[in-house]
């Protein structure tokens, strides 16, 4: 006998609904308690921000105000109490050994650049071909044996 | 005598270990089932049923009085099995899944009409029953086992599923009708033979 869509929908929600829930796993309740024991197992700084006490909320928002405070208003007081250029020559001297380290990078880079020119052109582009074969053959070979090995097992 | 420690939380008050286990043994099957029929992996449902009663705890205070407590669990099982789905399908889309999929939006409409017992497992018992529908549910793809469930089992319309699975209402009707074309034909054989599933 044909079924229509609309019978077969009855019959399959009648089916289903049916159904009793499925027991869940002995390990599932033990695993909630100890979950809730080491929760409450920690400090009160460690829980989310609103589960706080409300003082310590209120303290932490008092302090941080102050100190966002506290640096804008150092921040003003400094640029109309310093003398930026002696400020700069000062910060150029403590920070003069990251010119040094521009220097030995830059002379990392010619090495490279010279020796990559050196290389001849078919070379680099077989080694690129070679290891984006690499790397396609790889991943093909991890997405068939995910799919022969997970997927079947599931 | 009751041993059990009462445990200070700041969000719930005093809470007795006892109070908590006899709600969680009272919907843990329920939240359980809601989730492994969603996400078809015991160890996964697992991991989401813990994580709704940590939140059921959060809020204990509210819930171990309310009557929609029930209601509220199933919802937040469903929401953190979707959500569980959408993560772990984003990640793992290339290896399993290696069709379109919208595949279904441009083929055309299944033949849902096929000869049908009135009723299945003529002669089974309830517990055979159940055992055939759960691995006949398992075996649908993700794609159709989802709406399917979330139609059925969680009373959800057609167009929220779309919604919430962000597919196209088309799409979700016609995995919905393939999936109880799919499921009715693995169904119907139980009428025939006990025989057990393969796969």
């Amino acid at each position: 006998m044909k079924r229509s869509p609309e019978e077969l929908e009855k019959l399959i929600h009648e089916t289903l609904r049916a159904l009793p829930d499925r027991r869940a796993p002995r390990s599932l309740e033990a695993r909630v308690l100890a979950a809730i024991e080491a929760r409450s197992a920690l400090p009160w700084w460690r829980h989310s921000f609103a589960d706080w006490p409300l003082a310590a909320r209120i303290g932490f928002v008092a302090l941080s105000t102050a100190i966002a405070a506290a640096m804008v208003a150092a921040l003003m007081w400094l640029s109309g109490n310093v003398d930026t250029s002696q400020l700069g020559s000062t910060l150029a001297n403590r920070i003069g050994w990251i010119d040094g380290l521009q220097q030995a990078l830059a002379g990392l880079r010619d090495f490279a650049s010279l020796v990559i020119r050196s290389i001849p052109t078919g070379w680099l582009y077989g080694a690129l071909a070679g290891f984006v074969g690499v790397y396609a053959l790889l991943f093909g070979l991890g997405a068939t044996a995910y799919r022969a090995l997970y997927q079947q097992s599931r | 005598m009751n041993d059990d420690i009462p445990v200070q939380t700041q969000t719930t008050g005093l809470i007795t270990p006892t109070d908590f286990t006899t709600f969680m043994r009272n919907y843990q099957d329920m939240v359980f089932s809601t989730a492994v029929r969603l996400v078809g992996n015991d160890a996964q449902a697992e991991d989401i049923s813990q994580e709704v009663f940590l939140k059921a705890y959060e809020r204990f205070d509210t819930l171990q009085s309310s009557p929609t407590a029930g209601g509220w669990l199933k919802t937040v099982a469903t929401n953190l099995s979707l959500n569980h789905l959408s993560r772990y399908r984003n990640r793992w889309k290339f290896f399993s899944e290696f069709r379109r999929d919208d595949a279904a939006d441009d083929s055309d409409q299944p033949d849902v009409e096929f000869a049908a017992p009135d009723a299945f497992f003529t002669g089974m018992d309830a517990g055979e029953r159940r055992e055939w529908i759960e691995k006949a549910l398992d075996q649908l793809p993700e794609h159709q086992r989802v709406p399917l469930v979330l139609f059925h089992f969680e009373d959800m319309p057609y167009d929220e599923i779309a919604k919430r699975l962000h597919v196209s209402l088309a799409k979700v009707k016609t995995d919905i009708l393939r999936a109880r074309a799919a499921l009715a034909r693995i169904l119907a054989h139980s009428g025939a033979s006990h025989e057990k599933f393969s796969a």
